[in-house]
Order: structure tokens, then C-alpha cells, then sequence
């Protein structure tokens, strides 16, 4: 049994030709493929050290690229990565040509030879400043501009977060302005930007209305909303909440909340909620404040899970029945929500009340307009007086985003998610890792980021787990292959023992050493395991009865056997994976 | 000495992930960042906590932050003050009645850890005042800078993944907290579960951005329990005495030695934990007994000296002072002490390897406490002057009080037969008990008839059975389990009971036994001990009480032992 040693399983081989498989028709498009296999073949691409490789490979790509397109005005030129391509791309329709990365690039021709060597230790500041304002920019790169949709054709849409903000300011002011109620809801995919639009919206208004935010997220039932309401308004409002001649429609004055609250000395920051009893009357009393209400709920669907919808009908029905008479103000309420049918999920009166008007929000609708914003995002100005840092920076963006490699991963990352925050996530990886002695952008970090920041691998550590740690797992893959997808302790300690014995029972030596496994006792066996619950690598399948004793609880393996089978193979351990392979 | 444990120096992979993540919390952080150390969570908390503090300190920076420990704070409540508490700098004093941070709110109604509203509320005050510079007023030198740096506020939960059990409601909430409470904050979660696992389910918290601790390498941790050696200056020997250690256990000379000690245990151990804690108390417990030679040696050469030094004086015939007396002896043996030479090392080396094992099959389930595992093993006084064929065992096992083994044996003899028979009931299936347990002249003969079952023909598809004993105890009905006692009473017990001729009939005597009230009122004793398991509820009447064996294998076979049962016999599927 021991002959069949040199058996060399190849399950990263097969991995690598599976993920080549699935990447391929992604990556070589129709145009392309004819022209560039050829081209393809040296991995210019791939480089495990980051600083010296890629100086010693830019000389020689420039030398190729000179004689082609000699004259300077072609801006391409500066891209060298995707020079081969250019002459046989020009029927390529598909967004995959980085064009509008590199067309602003002004070609910096001196600069070249130093910009991916380490930092003349008097720019280092302007790293600093640099990486500061990057990032800066990175946090609010939903709020950036999107370039419209489809900027060659004839007619030209405006982007759809450009008509939404018009759509909502023109809405928040018929309320401030026109004393009007009105109400709408801002729908779109995460990471589109509907808080920002929101805020935006607010900030630009003529006149500052009373603003209160309430979120699903921590408003979880109506109660919880209706003080924080109170709060916000007694924070905003002050002692002015209540215009003097204050002639509620149907209240009477004595059941006015803040009425006791007129009478009180001065304390301008004390906050005083008014008592729960009058909590509920609040809600209809906003119009009648001194100022606009514009009332903001993210997460609105989760406001129409509350019981009997009560809150969205308290507030709905105020807005609807909102006059435009002297002395009342107008309100609003704007619901943000990434639920798509929200409005299906309002209960009939609820949704009378409503005014039906739904504004869209989109993210990047193109890809070069999402990689127009890390670009923008990469180059935000930094305030530094060094006069040639700022070109030299730009240059080095625009040399890193055209790169193939990287333009391959951001096309991936936007076909998987629209999301730009993942965008942001990916780029703030790459500013942290800049230091002086690589200063610049590489592809090589920008793998590394997409490979922890996009969707990050279920067990990091799986490639150093203790040797007991292994043997658990082995043990686990066996149970599962011979039926039991659930197994206490006691049967993986079972497998191990017996295992042992099997293996030192072998009168068989290598280079004067016996090559059985290493004894190992329950305690430990047990600790390893405890380890491996707490890693949730083992899930215990069911909630545990009273009286069950800890090594008869049942779990199950949340590591296939490919995972297991790498951890194995990492371990090194030649009569491990030999256990692992009888499990077939 | 814990709090020595983590200093970190040691320049790794590490390091240099804390060092990126400090840098992007002094710059412009995410608002929501979640550190996965699956290895060493509390290393990475401390040294985040440590790079923050020194951070806070700098001048030029407005920050402040608050590291929350989710394992203490088990309820919003308490995890709200913990945190705007840290964040205002407060202190509760038992003056003022501990009260917890109260900002503008003082003396009113409103609490600031009443629910989660009230903690934004809170954090908008704070910032506020941070804003204003009324928090933590900085240093006149600094006053300037003060006012260009970018307030923030940073909270750093520790133990996130307790979060999910304690307070799902606020993962989404705390995931949210810049948003939601409209400040520059920066959530960090620490963790040793990965984010997938305790992410709050359709979306509700937004992505983090992810920082993965790698495993630390051999090097670092080595570096990490070196660096946990004392480092008193000067050095203090009364205070190893109260352990009933060697004096001289942890002087400052054998600094190295320990360096290299720390190795060995680090190779000894590795194959089974890397965990620094774990390796840290292995080493406390041995490190006493493998110096000790190294002190006595130096003891003996001084001592020697001395009485040499003495003779000398006699027999020049001078007037000779009293030597021996202790503390001139210490004090000369203090300032003689230093490293040992390299095959000393060695050979202390190649001596304690065993006993660091042994120690570690110890300590590591917790048999036995640092300290009785360092009393235990104090070595020979001359065990460095011995030939290495004498020296003797060097590894005693304090003596083993976990075991529940004298306590078994000391239960009353129905009580052990109660015990296996609840054992059998709950390891052997109850279609079996006929074919071990029945006793009838025309048994074997019935069997025969009956056998051929459709079930053979079945049984070929199912999946490998697994013996009961590993699957643990299953429920039984009290009344098979007193009938297995009967069986068992009547083969064990019945030859040694006192005469009764009043019972002609075979198996009457034992009848009789196990239906008397004393064995019902020791099964319910066994069950209040937890050596059975009573299944069914208490308040069910109506039917039949169900059990189930408390005690394992092993307990099972030495119970059998004492009152001569062989338990393989009656085991369905024995070891």
C-alpha cells in the first residue's frame, strides 16, 4: 500500500485549466482572437516581484511599439499594452477597448524611466498627500459624476442618476417652496448612489427644511421611530417648534405635545421628549411647524414589515392631507429602498395614501463610464507643491489601468457586481499598499486585492491548520464518503485511532525512520477539534438536547473535499494524503 | 506576565498588515472594516489597540477610540456604554455612583444607552465636542495643528462573532454606524470567524472591507513568549518565592537560555498547537524545573568555594568569619550567575524534551495547573553531576483529581449494576436484548424459526453502520432497563444473596429485588448525580419515564470489573 507513494495528485493543475476554461470566452473576444494568440504567449503580465521585472520589460515594449505608429499625436501610444492590439481592433465594438482611459494621458516621455523605480525620498510627502486624497475620494466615489450612456451615439441620454437628482429636487421643492405634501420613493441596486442623491437633493434646497432620518435598520418597530422622531425634532426645532398662533385643525390645544414645552425656561440644548402618551399625535402635527418637513426613510421596506404598516400610514396620510393653507408647511417623504417591489408590499390603504412616483436609480451604466470613475477617483488632486508629482502620478494611473491584466479583472468585477463600492474596495487595497519603495499602482497588488476584496476565500487558514487539525478533517472526509454527513467526535477519534494503529503496524521504515503517523492523545485530539467548531469549520448540525455529553454532538463539515484535499496536500504529509485518498 | 505576551516586535507579515490598516485609519478609513485572524484574534486585537493608542497620541491627529470586547459586553446596553465611555475618555467613579458618560443629557430623562437610537445620539454629541475640541483638550504646542486634522472616531469591537448569538439585531446597525449616525466613525470588526458567517442575512449590513491576518510564522512566535521574560530591573527574587520557585527562576542572566528554551518548546509542540497561550503556559511550567539545575550548579560552586576559603583560613589559623551564612551565600551566587555554557544547554536540552512533552499532555487540557505541575518536577539537586545512565525519571504527574474513577467506585453495589444496565440499555439496540439477554429453554429454538428476515435482503444499499458507543447513548424506557437488570442480578448477584427458601420457583428471588422501591429511588438518585439522564419530561405522567446512560465506555468496563460482569459479552457490537 505504501508503493503507490509517488503518485502526484494534480488537483491545482486541474483547478487552473478549469478556471482558464471558464475565463476564456471573457477574455478573448471575437475580434481579438485572431489576431493577438501569438501575442499572447509571453506572460509579459505575470510578475511575482513587483519593482524590477517591470522595469526591465518597459524598454523593450516601447522599442516594439516606436516604428509602428511613429508620430506622437497617436495618443495610444502611451499604453503599451494595448499597442499590439490597435491596428487590429478598430471593429471591436465592445467596451472592452480602455479608450477613455488613456485618450487624456498626455504622454510624458521622460518621466517614464523612473516611474516604477523607487521614490526620490523628497517626493515622499506627495505619496502621502497622494494616498490621503485617493482615499478620500475612494469614500465618496458614489457620490462622482456618471458619464451619460452611450457618449458616441446621436442622441444622447442623460445619466439616470443626473434625472433622478432633477426629478427629486424638483420634488423637495414644491414642498419647501410650495407648502405642498408629497411623497416618493428612490429605488435602486446597492452602491448606486441613493443617499448621496438624497442628501445632495436636500443640501441644495432654497431653505433649510427640519430634516429627520429615520432608517429600518435601526428603527426596527414603530415605537423606536416615533421617539426617534420626537428626538430629531426637539433637536432641530428647539424652542421654535411651535408657532405662537398655532390653530391645529383637528387637535385641540390641549392635547399639543409641545405646548408644556413653551412654558419651560430657556435650556436650548436640554432635550425633553415629550411624554409617550402624546408620541403619536406628533406625527400630524408636522405641518403645522415652523419650517418644512422632509422626512427621510432608508430601508423602507423594512418599515412595511412593521406591524399594521402603522408608521408609513401615520406618515402617508399626514402628507396626503397636507392643504397648502397660510400658516401650514409642506412635507415630504422620500423612501429608499433596494427592493424592487416595495410598493407591491404596501397594504391597500397604505398605498392609497401613497403618491405612486418612483424615482430610479442606476449605477455605471457602461463599463468605461466604472472605469472612468477609478480613474477619477485614483487621480483625485492632492495639494502638494511639488510642481511634477501630479503628472507623474496621472501617468502612472493611466500606465497601471491599461494595463491588460487589470482591465481584464475590472471588466470581470463589473459583469459580477454594479456595485461601486466593491470598486472603491478594490482601489483603497491598492492605495494602502503603496509605499516608497514601490509607489506606483501594479497589477500584481490589484490581483491580490480582487482575489481578498471581491469575494474573499471561505478558509484563509485552511493551509495552516495543526496536525491534529488535519486528521480531523481527513477523518470527517471519510465519514462523509462512507454515508454520515453528520459525526460526533467520538467517531472522528475512532478513525484517527484506528488509522494510527493501521500505520504503525506496517513494519516499514524510510531512511531509518518508521513512517507511521504521530500518536496523538483524545485531549489533544479534542482541543483541535473545539478549534476547528470555533473556526465554524465544523457546524453542529441541530440544536443539542440536555444531558448530551460534548463528543456526541453531531456536526457536519463545511470544507469539501477539494478544500480538504489542498490542506492536506500543504501539510505535506505523504501518509496523510494517503488517508485522505482512501476516502474515495 | 500575559500582558508581556504580545508586545510586538518582530517585523512580519504580520506586522505589516496592522501597520497598512493604522496607516488607512489615519488617513480616510472605510466606514466598515473587518479583520479575520483566525489564528491569534487577541494578538491582533492588541496590537491593533496599541497602534491606535500610540496613534491617538501623536500630535496633529484628532482621534478617538474605543476597543469593546463583545464577550463582556453581552447586551446592547452594556456594550453602548462601554464604548461612548471609552470614546469620551469617562471613568466612572464610585463617587458619583458610577455613573456612565451622560454628555448634554445630564440630568434628564433621555439615556444615551437606552437602544440604539440613543447611542447615535450619543456619538453626535461626542463628535460635536470633538469637533469643538472640548474632548480630550490637547496641549498647547499642538493647539494648532488641532484645528487642520480631521476629527474621527474609531470603535473597534473585539470577540464580533459573539455579536451574532448576543445581538443579531445590531450586526446591520453597527455594519451601518457612520451612516446612521452621520459622524466620521469607523467600525473594525476583530474576528476569528470569517465574515460569511455572521453576516446578517438579505443585505442589511454593507460589505467591509476585508483585512486577513496570516498564520505567524515560527519566528514570531518564538519572539512573542521570548519577549514575555520578566524583564525587572533590578531584579527582585522575594517575588518567586510565594510559588515556591527557585529564586533566581527568572534573573535577567539567563534571558538567553530562555530564548533557546522557548525554541525547544515551540519544536516539541508545534506538532500539536501553535497557539501562543497555550505554548506560553507549557513553557511557564517547565522552565522552572529546567533552570533549577543550571542555579544549583552555580549554588554548589560558591558553596565549595567558601569552604575551601575556609579551610584555608583554619589551617593558616586566622580568625574566621561564618561563611555559610545564607544571604552573603545568595548574594555571591546572584552576582556569579550567567548563561551556561553550550553543551550545558545541550545536555539540559536532551534531558527535559520528555518531560516538556509529558507536560504538555497535561497542561493542555487543563489536568493540572501551572504551578502543581512546577512543584511537582523540581529535578535533583546534582543533576548536572550525574552520568547520564543515572539520572533518573524526571517527569511526575501531579496526581490525577479530574477523574471521576474514586467516586464511581465508591457508589453502592446496586447502584453499579443500575449503571451498566442503563449502559446496555442505551448502547445495544433493543431488537437484540432476545438474542443477549433472553434465557428460555426453547429461545434458541424460536430464533431459528424466525430467522431468514426480509431485512437481509435490505440492509445490502444502506450506508455503513456506526457502532452506538460512538454515537452516543440512546433514550430507553425504564422498563427495559430494569429488565436487563434483572438478567444481570440473577447471573452476577443471585448466588451471593443471603438464603431465601421461601422462593421456589427459578429467577423468583430476583423478581422480587428488582421491583422493591430501593432500586426506583436509586435511579432517581443516579439521576440527580447525572450518571443517567432522565429524557422524558418531568411533568408527563402518563407515560413510561425514559433515560439515557450518562457514563462512557470506559466507566462502563471498570463498573463491570468491580462486580465481575463481563461487559463484552453483552455489548452488541464490542470494542
Amino acid at each position: 500500500m505504501f508503493l503507490d507513494a509517488v503518485e502526484v495528485p494534480t488537483p491545482s493543475k486541474k483547478m487552473r485549466d478549469i478556471i482558464n476554461i471558464a475565463r476564456s470566452p471573457r477574455t478573448v473576444s471575437p475580434g481579438k482572437a485572431v489576431a493577438s494568440p501569438n501575442k499572447r504567449l509571453p506572460p509579459r503580465d505575470i510578475t511575482p516581484t513587483r519593482t524590477l521585472p517591470q522595469t526591465n520589460r518597459k524598454p523593450p515594449s516601447r522599442r516594439v511599439a516606436r516604428p509602428r505608429s511613429p508620430s506622437p499625436e497617436v495618443e495610444l501610444l502611451d499604453n503599451p499594452v494595448s499597442e499590439p492590439q490597435s491596428p487590429t481592433t478598430p471593429l471591436d465594438s465592445t467596451p472592452a477597448e480602455p479608450s477613455p482611459v488613456d485618450g487624456e494621458v498626455a504622454a510624458l516621455p521622460t518621466s517614464l524611466g523612473h516611474q516604477l523605480s523607487t521614490l526620490p525620498s523628497e517626493l515622499e510627502p506627495c505619496l502621502e498627500a497622494q494616498k490621503r486624497a485617493t482615499l478620500r475620494a475612494l469614500h465618496e466615489i458614489s457620490a462622482l459624476p456618471q458619464a451619460p450612456a452611450g457618449s458616441d451615439d446621436a442622441e444622447v441620454q442623460p445619466p439616470t442618476n443626473a434625472l433622478a437628482y432633477e426629478q427629486l429636487q424638483n420634488l423637495l421643492n414644491g414642498t419647501v417652496e410650495r407648502g405642498e405634501g408629497n411623497s416618493c420613493l428612490v429605488v435602486g441596486p446597492k452602491g448606486s448612489g441613493k443617499t448621496q442623491l438624497v442628501e445632495r437633493a436636500i443640501s441644495s434646497l432654497s431653505e433649510h427644511p427640519i430634516v429627520i432620518r429615520l432608517s429600518g435598520y435601526a428603527q426596527t418597530n414603530d415605537r423606536l421611530a416615533i421617539r426617534e422622531i420626537a428626538w430629531q425634532l426637539t433637536e432641530q426645532t428647539g424652542r421654535s417648534l411651535l408657532p405662537a398662533d398655532n390653530d391645529g385643525v383637528a387637535e385641540d390645544e390641549d392635547e399639543n405635545p409641545f405646548l408644556d414645552k413653551d412654558n419651560k425656561p430657556a435650556t436650548d440644548s436640554a432635550i425633553t421628549l415629550p411624554p409617550p402618551s402624546h408620541l403619536l399625535a406628533l406625527i400630524a402635527m408636522l405641518p403645522t411647524l415652523a419650517r418644512p418637513t422632509v422626512i427621510v426613510l432608508d430601508a423602507f421596506d423594512l418599515f412595511a414589515l412593521h406591524a399594521r404598516q402603522s408608521l408609513l400610514y401615520c406618515l402617508l396620510d399626514t402628507v396626503q392631507s397636507c392643504r397648502a393653507v397660510a400658516g401650514r408647511k409642506g412635507i415630504a417623504v422620500v423612501g429608499l429602498t433596494m427592493r424592487v417591489e416595495t410598493i407591491n408590499i404596501l397594504e391597500k390603504r397604505v398605498k392609497s395614501r401613497f403618491s405612486g412616483r418612483i424615482i430610479r436609480t442606476a449605477g455605471h451604466p457602461t463599463f468605461d463610464s466604472w472605469a472612468k470613475a477609478a480613474k477619477d477617483a485614483l487621480c483625485a488632486p492632492a495639494d502638494v507643491d511639488q510642481a511634477g508629482w501630479h503628472d507623474r502620478w496621472t501617468n502612472a494611473v493611466a500606465n497601471f489601468l491599461g494595463q491588460e491584466q487589470v482591465l481584464d479583472s475590472l471588466r470581470e468585477t463589473y459583469s459580477l457586481t454594479r456595485d461601486i463600492r466593491v470598486l472603491s474596495r478594490l482601489l483603497v487595497a491598492i492605495v494602502t499598499s503603496l509605499k516608497p519603495s514601490s509607489p506606483y499602482p501594479s497589477a500584481s497588488e490589484f490581483a491580490a486585492a480582487v482575489a481578498k476584496q471581491r469575494a474573499p476565500p471561505r478558509f484563509s487558514f485552511l493551509t495552516s491548520l495543526t496536525y491534529p487539525a488535519v486528521c480531523l478533517l481527513i477523518a470527517a472526509m471519510h465519514a462523509r464518503t462512507s454515508g454520515h454527513e453528520a459525526f460526533t467526535f467520538e467517531m472522528l477519534h475512532e478513525a484517527f485511532r484506528e488509522q494510527v494503529r493501521v500505520s504503525l503496524s506496517a513494519p516499514v521504515t524510510v531512511e531509518g525512520g518508521g513512517i507511521g503517523m504521530v500518536r496523538c492523545s483524545r485531549e489533544v485530539l479534542f482541543g483541535a477539534f473545539e478549534k476547528l467548531v470555533a473556526l465554524t469549520v465544523f457546524v453542529a448540525t441541530g440544536p443539542t438536547a440536555v444531558g448530551i455529553g460534548r463528543e456526541f454532538i453531531k456536526y457536519r463539515c463545511d470544507i469539501d473535499r477539494t478544500e480538504a484535499k489542498n490542506a492536506v496536500e500543504s501539510f505535506g504529509q505523504l501518509n496523510l494524503r494517503k488517508w485522505l485518498n482512501k476516502a474515495n | 506576565m500575559a500582558h508581556h505576551l504580545f508586545q510586538e516586535t518582530a517585523n512580519d507579515d504580520y506586522n505589516e498588515t496592522v501597520s497598512q490598516l493604522l496607516s488607512l485609519l489615519s488617513s480616510r478609513p472605510p466606514p466598515f472594516i473587518y479583520v479575520h485572524d483566525p489564528c491569534t484574534p487577541r494578538v491582533a486585537t492588541s496590537t491593533i489597540v496599541s497602534g491606535l493608542r500610540s496613534l491617538a497620541h501623536k500630535p496633529h491627529t484628532n482621534m478617538t477610540f474605543a476597543c469593546v470586547n463583545c464577550l463582556a459586553c453581552f447586551n446592547p446596553r452594556l456594550l453602548f456604554d462601554t464604548a461612548l465611555n471609552a470614546l469620551a475618555g469617562w471613568s466612572p467613579t464610585w463617587e458619583d455612583g458610577c455613573a456612565n458618560w451622560g454628555g448634554s443629557l445630564d440630568g434628564q430623562s433621555q439615556r444615551f444607552n437606552e437602544n440604539f437610537d440613543g447611542f447615535t445620539h450619543g456619538l453626535r454629541t461626542l463628535w460635536n465636542d470633538q469637533l469643538a475640541g472640548r474632548l480630550h483638550p490637547p496641549p498647547q504646542a499642538s493647539a494648532r495643528g488641532k484645528a487642520t486634522a480631521e476629527a474621527r472616531l474609531i470603535l473597534v469591537l473585539e470577540n464580533a462573532e459573539k455579536l451574532k448569538e448576543t445581538m443579531p439585531d445590531l450586526l446591520a446597525p453597527l455594519a451601518r454606524l457612520a451612516e446612521l449616525s452621520r459622524v466620521d466613525i469607523t467600525t473594525v470588526f476583530v474576528s476569528e470567524v470569517r465574515w460569511d458567517h455572521i453576516r446578517p442575512s438579505l443585505s442589511a449590513a454593507p460589505d467591509p472591507y476585508y483585512i486577513d491576518m496570516s498564520p505567524s510564522s515560527q519566528q514570531s512566535i518564538v519572539h512573542r513568549l521570548a519577549s514575555s521574560y520578566p524583564s525587572d530591573e533590578p531584579y527582585d527574587p522575594e517575588q518567586y518565592l510565594d510559588n515556591a520557585l527557585d529564586p533566581y527562576t527568572y534573573h535577567p542572566a539567563f534571558r538567553t537560555l530562555y530564548t533557546h528554551f522557548v525554541t525547544t518548546v515551540y519544536n516539541v509542540c508545534a506538532v500539536f498547537t501553535t497557539d501562543v497561550d497555550d505554548l506560553a503556559y507549557v513553557a511557564a511550567a517547565t522552565w522552572p524545573a529546567f533552570v533549577r539545575p543550571v542555579i544549583d550548579e552555580y549554588r554548589r560552586v560558591v558553596l565549595e568555594r567558601r569552604v575551601l576559603e575556609r579551610q584555608e583560613a583554619e589551617e593558616a589559623g586566622e580568625d574566621v568569619p561564618d561563611v555559610l551564612e545564607e544571604a552573603a551565600v545568595d548574594k555571591e551566587v546572584e552576582i556569579s550567575l550567567a548563561p551556561p555554557p553550550e553543551e550545558a544547554r545541550i545536555r539540559l536540552t536532551r534531558l527535559f524534551t520528555p518531560s516538556i512533552t509529558a507536560a504538555f499532555e497535561v497542561l493542555y487540557p487543563r489536568h493540572a495547573s501551572v504551578a502543581t505541575w512546577a512543584t511537582a518536577n523540581i529535578p535533583p539537586a546534582n543533576l548536572l553531576m550525574l552520568p547520564p545512565q543515572q539520572v533518573p525519571s524526571l517527569i511526575s504527574r501531579p496526581s490525577e483529581d479530574h477523574s471521576a474513577e474514586p467516586s464511581l467506585r465508591q457508589l453502592p453495589r446496586m447502584a453499579k449494576f443500575i449503571l451498566i444496565a442503563s449502559y446496555l440499555a442505551s448502547t445495544n439496540p433493543a431488537r437484540t436484548d432476545m438474542r443477549i439477554f433472553g434465557r428460555g429453554p426453547d429461545e434458541r429454538a424460536k430464533r431459528r424459526r424466525k430467522g431468514g428476515s426480509p431485512r437481509k435482503t435490505t440492509a445490502k444499499a444502506a450506508a455503513v453502520k456506526i457502532p452506538q458507543r460512538l454515537l452516543g447513548p440512546m433514550p430507553f424506557p425504564l422498563d427495559r432497563m430494569i429488565a436487563i437488570l434483572g438478567v444481570l442480578l440473577e447471573e452476577n448477584d443471585a448466588d451471593i444473596r443471603p438464603a431465601a427458601p421461601e422462593h421456589t420457583v427459578p429467577g423468583e428471588y430476583t423478581e422480587m429485588e428488582i421491583s422493591r422501591v430501593a432500586v426506583f429511588a436509586q435511579v432517581a438518585e443516579l439521576a440527580s448525580m447525572h450518571l443517567i439522564h432522565r429524557t422524558s419530561p418531568a411533568d408527563r405522567l402518563e407515560m413510561s419515564t425514559a433515560y439515557k446512560s450518562g457514563i462512557g465506555y470506559e466507566a462502563a468496563l471498570l463498573l463491570a470489573k468491580d462486580i465481575g460482569i463481563r461487559l463484552n459479552d453483552l455489548i452488541w457490537d464490542p470494542l
